[in-house]
């Protein structure tokens, strides 16, 4: 049976709740995205008892379908303001689905204390933990796996979001245990330490137990998607080649590799740090170039970096390869690893966390290039000291705090790797998407840089508004189902892709879909997410770049962004 | 940096060579068909005028359907499309991620 499970921090009580006839059909983005329209008065303290935070895994998750093991977590944004869905891969989705929970819905605020949340399949209990307050996500993972099951998911954050900075994240663990798999952008582990919630501990030995009905279409749907992923050239050899880091070359080459916080558009370095580097330096330490987020990936993106201490980083992902290399004009791979993993221990969203660094390098309170002075700055955030806390408060902060114009920032969130001024698909997603500037909202690099889905000047206006739209609707859409958003790249190119995804739903719950029922779910839940940040007091002006992007030119191609009431139109449905 | 020589005949009687000299980057394991390239190594490639992506690719001896882009100056382009002397050429398999 499916169950929503109901954690108040107030009272301490945990109530389990039939799933209401609204909800059934929803899973992922969409059910957090429901449920926070539906539940939090957005114009609420983001960090007080009213907001709420929302756990779901996706329509798919703890099937058989390849790569559906994706994490949604939904909640009103401490650093946008606005409404918050933020991705995770890692093992707990799946063991939540698996459990037959379709949501962890944790609301009001504990007055004070530390507490985890146990969640077995008799079970589901708020324990006090104080002996945990203050460590680092690695050290509790441990603690809690080796204190209740060692095959346990645990969902967590580490002292940045007990310290209420606005980009914690919250983190769950891959299969070995690293506590590296983030739902890292918004703020979200701001929330959950705002509550006193330090972790959730799932115990279920299964991932692949969620209830499908009709288990033979199903089998024959999900083998068909398996091969769709597996032929294309994007998700069958490129990702298991060098995963999501294999882009940093692509993007330098192309000139749209925000360096020295976004002055130029390409990095001398970028080789130095890019996806082959790594594969090379892994397999050397004995790490690993591809590696799996979750049982049932068959894209394989991630890989485990050891690094020269001892410990190991995995994974290390592009944007987080961006933010702390050419965004810094750093060059080090050791030192974007080490950058990577105080982030992860620490609890804070890498992208924000090398935005932030680089606003306060052009602020001259630390030189670009400086690995050291970085990794210095960057542990200051686990004290919380004054620098600390400046930088867990995230980019645009920084920028007001030292006066600084140059502030890749969108309704608050940095913009990550790619230059909207040179990758303009991108670039209306940043300025449009309800979840502040997130390249995933839209990923439009497909068309305009990677030649997939179609190819769109990325140095040219036009065309990239619909671009944008199409891709915003369709991401929304995926994200509701539990697949990994990389699925996108053979989707877009396979016109068997998203029937084959309909049909995976059908056969699991029995409905009867269509395509268009799926772009009209897309729909559904941007208009429900633009809806709450409506309310919450947005308008047209916040859907727009920061002003430099309009007045300096790019290098090398030497171009601005010129879009701005054009953008009023993505969301013309 | 390695270069790459091509021949050329002379036109009539006056002594002029007409070729184009590529600045070429490899990547994502394409380098391994070219002896002593390194992934995002520039190599200096000389080519005769007119030359096109598909004709570097020959000459390099890398197989055409491994090469999934074509960047010339950050630009994607057709590999029929003619290149010019100087020209950044950049070249990938099919790259992916996010
Ligand atoms: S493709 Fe990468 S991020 Fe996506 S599910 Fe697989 S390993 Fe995780």
């Amino acid at each position: 049976m499916s169950k929503i499970i109901r954690v108040n921090m107030t009272t301490k009580k945990v109530n389990i709740e039939e799933v209401p006839e609204k909800y059934v059909g929803l899973g992922g983005r969409a059910l957090t995205s429901q449920v926070i329209l539906d539940e939090v008065p957005p114009t609420c303290h983001p960090l007080g008892p009213k907001n709420k935070l929302v756990f779901a895994p996706g329509l798919l998750s703890g099937t058989n379908a390849p790569s559906s093991g994706r994490l949604s977590v939904g909640g009103k944004s401490p650093l946008t303001g606005g409404i918050k869905e933020a991705n995770a891969g890692g093992i707990t989705s799946q063991k939540m689905a698996s459990l037959g929970i379709k949501a962890i819905i944790v609301e009001g605020k504990a007055e004070k204390g530390t507490y985890i949340l146990r969640v077995t399949a008799d079970d589901v209990e708020l324990i006090p933990a104080d002996d945990l307050a203050g460590k680092g996500t690695y050290e509790l993972t441990a603690i809690l796996k080796e204190r209740y099951n060692e095959k346990a998911g645990v969902i967590c954050i580490g002292p940045a979001g007990e310290m209420k900075m606005q980009s914690a994240g919250i983190t769950n663990n891959d299969p070995e245990g690293n506590s590296s798999r983030y739902a890292g952008r918004g703020g979200l582990g701001a929330v959950m330490g705002s509550k006193g919630l330090k972790a959730i501990v799932v115990e279920c030995d299964k991932a692949f137990d969620a209830p499908v009905k009709d288990k033979e279409r199903f089998k024959t749907a999900a083998k068909k998607f398996a091969q769709i992923l597996a032929s294309h050239p994007v998700t069958g050899e490129g990702l298991p080649k060098f995963g999501t880091n294999v882009l940093m070359n692509i993007i330098n080459e192309a000139g749209t590799l925000p360096t020295r916080n976004f002055s130029r558009g390409r990095f001398e370095g970028a080789s130095e740090v890019s996806g082959e580097k790594l594969a090379e330096v892994a397999t050397q330490r004995g790490g690993k170039a591809t590696h799996a987020c979750h049982p049932g990936c068959v894209m394989r993106c991630s890989n485990v970096y050891p690094m020269p201490d001892g410990k190991v980083c995995a994974p290390i992902e592009y944007e987080t390869a961006w933010c702390f290399g050419p965004n810094l004009e750093i060059s080090d791979l050791d030192v974007v690893a080490k950058l990577n993993y105080i982030c992860n221990d620490v609890g804070l969203d890498t992208i924000e966390a090398g935005c932030t660094l680089g606003v306060l390098m052009e602020a001259g309170v630390l030189p670009f290039g400086d690995g050291e002075a970085a990794i210095k700055a960057l542990e200051e955030v686990g004290k919380g000291t004054p620098l600390g806390r400046i930088i867990g408060a995230g980019a645009a902060v920084a920028g007001k705090v030292y006066g600084v114009t140059r502030v890749p920032a969108v309704k608050g969130q940095g913009i990550p790797a790619y230059d909207p001024r040179s990758c303009k698909g991108n670039g209306v997603t940043y300025a449009t998407t309800p979840m502040g500037a997130d390249h995933t909202a839209g990923y439009a690099v497909t068309a305009n840089i990677l030649k997939v889905g179609g190819y769109v000047d990325p140095n040219k206006e036009e065309g990239q508004i619909e671009l944008s739209r199409n891709l915003q609707i369709a991401t929304a859409a995926v994200d509701a189902t539990g697949l990994c958003l990389f699925v996108a790249f053979a989707v877009l190119d396979n016109e068997e892709g998203l029937p084959t995804i309909v049909e995976m739903i059908n056969a699991q719950y029995g409905t009867n879909l269509t395509v268009d029922d799926v772009t009209a779910l897309g729909q559904q839940i941007l208009k429900n997410e633009r809806e709450f940040n409506k309310k919450a007091g947005f308008t047209k002006a916040d859907d727009r770049l920061p002003e430099f992007f309009y007045e300096e030119e790019l290098e090398p191609h030497n171009t601005k962004f010129e879009l701005k009431e054009e953008l009023d139109e993505v969301f013309n449905f | 940096m390695k270069v790459y020589k091509i021949k050329f005949a002379e036109t009539n009687k006056i002594k002029r060579v007409f070729k184009l000299l590529l600045e070429v980057r490899l990547y994502s394991g394409l380098e391994k068909y070219v002896q002593g390239a390194k992934y995002g190594k520039p190599m200096k490639v000389e080519m005769p005028d007119g030359t096109t992506g598909r004709q570097l690719l020959d000459k390099l001896g890398i197989p055409q359907e491994q090469v999934f882009s074509i960047l010339v100056n950050g630009t994607h382009r057709d590999r029929d499309e003619v290149m010019e002397d100087g020209d950044r050429v950049a070249l990938f398999p099919p790259v992916g991620g996010g």
